[in-house]
């Protein structure tokens, strides 16, 4: 047997020896002592270094020997062997799970995200809050029921225009010092034919490292039954810190336990480790956006789900370079179909809206007028639709569907298009939900019984449609100047028609015709039918006085116009009215019954229009005649 | 005057009813779908009790017979065939439900409490789907460790090092196999306590002090299974959730029965007893009485005759596994578990050489698990894209019921 290969191998065997004394004296199954320690986590970097070299050794030999006997001994040895460098793998993996601090990663998310929220911005009622303070920022939705006009307001943050920027960062899971540990374990482990264990061990302690990276992120296992359970406001919540762990989620802890296996395996094994350990927590962490996804619609909800879709939007181009294999495939299919049913959740629920707006039933008139509840909330929805513009131009890709053709519905008004060609369709969603407004609110308007109090609802309320446009620049982009001028001239008909509806009934107690007596020319003027007409003017704008006192315009631009345009109709016609027939009142008995007012009175008494008094002033006459 | 109008009014009302009892000039047309899709639901679920091109699946006692038992129920290929009848059946129904239907139909009563109850029902389903598919990540699991165990025994030759390799993932293969729900789940729970594990040390492996208390002694290799991580929610049950499926589900009665209701009971029936058999087939979170929860339905359907006869199978097959505790009914697993603890046996026997008639045996069944393994490796993924499949129809068609349901206008509530 003595074979120059078997000479020259002389040494090789005593290595040998040594080597699998130094690893047989680590086998925890025959000594206490190796039960008890454990070499990588000693502090004694030589025994590492004469383990790993040993193990080293041991797989040169049986790869250079063939006799099956000696080949059985050194799988036996090397068996021992991977058990131990399992162990250690565990033992050092386990000591690392610690270091992770989410605290911090929190922290800097926070402030990340805060100064995304923009901060210029007013919307009546709102105050915005930029610390990021999140339980300030909430929407408030009530029902436009008209019993509470003033409290129906949405409030919110102002999104930011820009997206967030901030991306992948990886951070140190475990510590470098480890990961090479690790590394030199993994390594031998494949060499040896050990990577299922290799890959089990690695994946189970990640795994539940990853589980508790989880809690400490807030993110909990929710399913989709227990999130249908929540009220929406709990939601509203849980979406707003979704969004951020679920940043920190992707861009830290998935990216840094990638680069992790990629620090400790390469290759095959490096994607199927990843994939073992993030998998279970991909599908979990996509577990809530998905419940939203399939949630019953309604208008509150649209403006989380476009955060939610948008956070999305901004996680998947870093997603798709974390999962970039076929295995890991399955991720990104979930978060792009989430995404899609978020989209089209957002669509759904703007079509429903524009219905809703259009049937909102409450038929009590608001009194004195004035802003229909309804009027403010879709406004206000509007607004916020606008803030979302930029998400929402790519989502909306139909135009609306008016009329017959789609609705079924015959009392549905139509919508010309062709007018509007050239508008987005988002645009057009969002005329079309003001067609439906102004509809219902002029069918509204008929529950009014005093016909010019009709008009000047109608005026309040188209009124406050234009200013809230105009006041927002983002919503006049997307409201084309065409249908402002069209909603501007409604207001204004409306105003015209309240004063032909008002005003003719009291002017024409100021006419000339039927004062004089027939046939006599000069000064036949009748005295009685003076005395008439004096009293019904007075008696009659006294009505009107104390009825539109309590009428409201809120907008006092419009209120002030709105008095100017009647003060010229009404003291002109009165001054000259009484300039004229003055004298054939006061050369007769009791003047001051007739006489009850001066043009200084009425144009005192015009200033109390349109104020909404609870109770109408009394009428002061000043003069002494 | 007055009774004419009463008489009017009462006219009128029996009308309404009528329209509501389907008494209307479709009844016909309805009637056959009906009827034709009672009998597509037996003949798919007949299939599944006995496959036509094999003999009746005998007991278990014939296990090496493994290749020809590929269709047998509950194994890998028989899940994926229960989710493809799950599929036609939930097309067809949808057809039924929803096609040519006016919207308004389907808000009034008896539907208003059917409805909701179903859309409730498939909420539920959605969950279920997600732990069974996380549930089948465990089986990968298992299969992985299996995997060990047969390229450790394939060598050749087979040494003292190669068996005690197998015989470590053995030892694991079956205590994962065998161990209930709770110690699962609270394997799983103790993610947390990550700060615990690391002061102190974790052994992998027993001593050699060996026998069959390897698999009792490996104390850590409960620490293994924390991998089984559960995505719903942390007190979710899927024992809970298969009987709050059940409990409003009821056959529909006097006129109904001839109606709607009838196919919507039908489905809802399939849907919890599919996911019944999933739950009961791969690990789940929190199953006891699973067995006890599906409410059978009445043995004179002629529909679900061959329902029972699976439910029933699985029902007694679940009652004695309930008892030693077991993470799963699939049929792979079940032959895992038996073979793995036979080749522990061989292993703790083991002397080189090996004697032949046990390293014959052992090669048989090493093969055997082989096979298995190959099998998992192919159906498994399949199965969970099935079962996502699944999950993805169950979510499209709530979307298009609740949207018909907007449309009659009966859940826009006053919306703003």
């Amino acid at each position: 047997m003595s074979t120059p290969e078997n000479r020259s191998g002389g040494s090789d065997v005593a290595t040998f020896k040594t080597a699998e004394k130094i690893i047989l004296r680590w086998d925890s199954a025959t000594s206490e002592e190796a039960k008890e320690n454990l070499i990588f986590q000693s502090g004694d970097r030589e025994e590492v270094d004469r383990y790993l070299r040993a193990v080293d050794e041991v797989q040169r030999h049986i790869s250079s020997i063939s006799i099956s006997d000696e080949v059985k001994a050194a799988n036996s040895t090397i068996q021992i062997a991977m058990a131990r460098l399992e162990d250690e793998l565990r033992n050092i993996l386990l000591s690392q799970t610690s270091t992770f601090e989410p605290d911090s990663l929190l922290l800097d998310s926070s402030l990340a995200s805060s100064s995304s929220f923009a901060s210029s911005l007013e919307e009546d009622n709102s105050v915005i809050d930029c610390d990021g303070n999140e339980e300030e920022q909430r929407i408030d939705l009530i029902l436009p029921d008209g019993s509470d006009s003033g409290s129906s307001r949405l409030t919110r943050s102002r999104r930011s225009s820009s997206k967030s920027t901030s991306s992948i960062r990886e951070i140190d899971l475990v510590s470098p010092e480890a990961v090479s540990d690790l590394r030199s374990i993994a390594q031998r482990m494949i060499e040896a034919g050990y990577s299922r264990e290799c890959v089990q061990v690695y994946g189970n302690v990640r795994k539940s490292a990853m589980e508790s990276i989880f809690k400490q992120l807030g993110i909990v296992r929710l399913g989709i039954g227990d999130v249908q359970r929540l009220d929406w406001e709990t939601v509203e919540l849980k979406i707003r810190r979704w969004i951020r762990a679920a940043k920190v989620c992707v861009r830290v802890v998935f990216a840094s336990e990638k680069r992790l296996c990629e620090e400790i395996f390469d290759g095959i094994i490096e994607e199927t480790c990843f994939m073992e350990i993030v998998k279970g927590s991909a599908l979990q962490l996509f577990t809530f956006p998905e419940a939203i996804s399939i949630s019953r619609r309604s208008p509150e909800k649209l403006f989380k789900i476009l955060d939610l879709h948008d956070a999305l939007t901004d996680l998947l181009p870093d997603m798709e370079e974390i999962f970039d294999s076929s295995s890991s495939e399955l991720i990104l299919v979930q978060a792009t179909e989430i995404q899609s049913r978020l989209a089209e959740a957002a669509r759904g629920i703007i079509t429903e809206f524009e219905n809703a707006v259009f049937r909102e039933p409450s038929v009590v008139p608001v009194p004195g007028g004035t802003i229909h509840p309804l009027t403010r909330y879709v406004m206000n929805y509007l607004n916020l639709i606008s803030d979302y513009k930029q998400t929402l131009v790519d989502l909306i890709m139909s135009k609306p569907c008016p009329g017959l053709k789609c609705t079924n519905d015959p009392n549905k008004p139509d919508m010309d298009l062709t007018e509007l060609e050239g508008c987005s369709p988002l645009s057009l969603h969002m005329i079309y939900t003001m067609v439906m407004l102004q509809f219902n609110l002029e069918e509204k308007s008929l529950h009014y019984k005093d016909e010019p109090l009709s008009h000047i609802f109608v005026m309040n309320n188209i009124h406050y449609i234009v200013e809230k446009v105009k006041s927002s620049p983002e919503l006049r982009e997307l409201i084309v100047d065409k249908y402002l001028r069209k909603l501007t001239g409604l207001f204004r008909q409306a105003a015209t028609k309240y004063q032909r509806a008002t005003w003719v009934r009291v002017l024409n107690s100021l006419r000339d015709e039927g004062l004089h007596v027939s046939g006599s020319f000069s000064s036949g003027v009748s005295r009685s039918a003076l005395r008439e007409r004096f009293k019904a003017f007075n008696t009659m704008f006294e009505e009107v006085h104390k009825v539109q006192s309590t009428w409201s315009v809120p907008d006092t631009q419009l209120r002030e116009e709105l008095r100017i345009s009647l003060s010229e109709h009404l003291i002109p016609a009165y001054r000259s009215f009484l300039g004229r027939y003055r004298g054939h009142i006061e050369s007769g008995r009791h003047p001051e019954n007739y006489l009850k007012y001066s043009v200084e009175d009425l144009e005192t008494a015009v200033l109390d229009f349109f104020e909404g008094y609870p109770t109408a002033p009394h009428l002061r006459r000043r003069s002494h005649q | 005057m007055r009774p004419a109008q009463d008489n009017q009014g009462s006219f009128l009302g029996r009308i309404s009813i009528r329209r509501n009892q389907f008494v209307d000039v479709n009844n016909e047309q309805e009637q056959e779908d009906l009827e034709l899709f009672q009998k597509h639901i037996a003949d798919r679920f007949t299939e599944l009790l006995s496959p036509p091109s094999q003999q009746p699946p005998s007991d278990e006692t014939n296990t090496v017979a493994s290749v020809a038992a590929t269709d047998q129920i509950m194994s890998v290929t028989w899940l994926r065939k229960l989710m493809d009848v799950f599929l036609c059946c939930e097309a067809e129904f949808k057809a039924i439900l929803l096609m040519g239907r006016d919207p308004t139909q389907i808000s009034k009563p008896p539907f208003d409490r059917l409805v909701p109850e179903m859309l409730d029902r498939s909420i539920k389903a959605l969950d279920i789907c997600t732990a069974v598919v996380n549930g089948i990540d465990s089986v990968r699991h298992y299969q992985r460790l299996a995997e060990i165990a047969v390229a450790a025994l394939e060598q050749r030759p087979l040494g003292d090092g190669n068996v005690r390799r197998a015989k470590r993932a053995l030892a694991n293969l079956v205590v994962a196999l065998s161990l209930e729900d709770k110690e699962n789940v609270s394997g799983g729970g103790g993610g947390g306590g990550g700060g615990n594990k690391t002061t102190e040390r974790s052994w992998s492996f027993g001593r050699r002090s060996g026998g069959s208390s390897a698999a009792s002694k490996g104390g850590a290799t409960i620490g293994q299974l924390k991998s089984s991580s559960w995505s719903v929610g942390r007190n979710w049950s899927a024992a809970k959730q298969i009987h709050a499926m059940a409990t409003n589900l009821t056959p529909p009665r006097g006129n109904e029965a001839a109606g709607l209701p009838q196919p919507m009971f039908i489905m809802s029936t399939v849907l919890v007893f599919v996911m019944w058999v999933l739950t009961a087939a791969v690990p789940c979170q929190e199953r006891s009485g699973l067995a006890n929860h599906l409410p059978v339905p009445p043995k004179h359907l002629n529909w679900a005759q061959s329902l029972i006869g699976i439910h029933e199978k699985i029902g007694d097959e679940w009652k004695k596994k309930e008892k030693k505790g077991s993470a799963g009914l699939m049929e792979e697993m079940t032959r895992m578990e038996k073979l793995g603890h036979s080749l522990i046996e061989f292993a703790d026997g083991f002397h080189y050489p090996a004697e032949k008639d046990a390293a014959e045996s052992a090669t048989a069944q090493v093969a055997e698990m082989a096979e298995i393994c190959r099998r998992m490796e192919e159906e498994l993924v399949p199965l969970q894209q099935q079962i996502r499949e699944v999950f993805h129809r169950i979510v499209r068609s709530r979307a298009e019921i609740l949207e018909v349901l907007e449309q009659a206008g009966k859940l826009s509530a006053p919306v703003v």
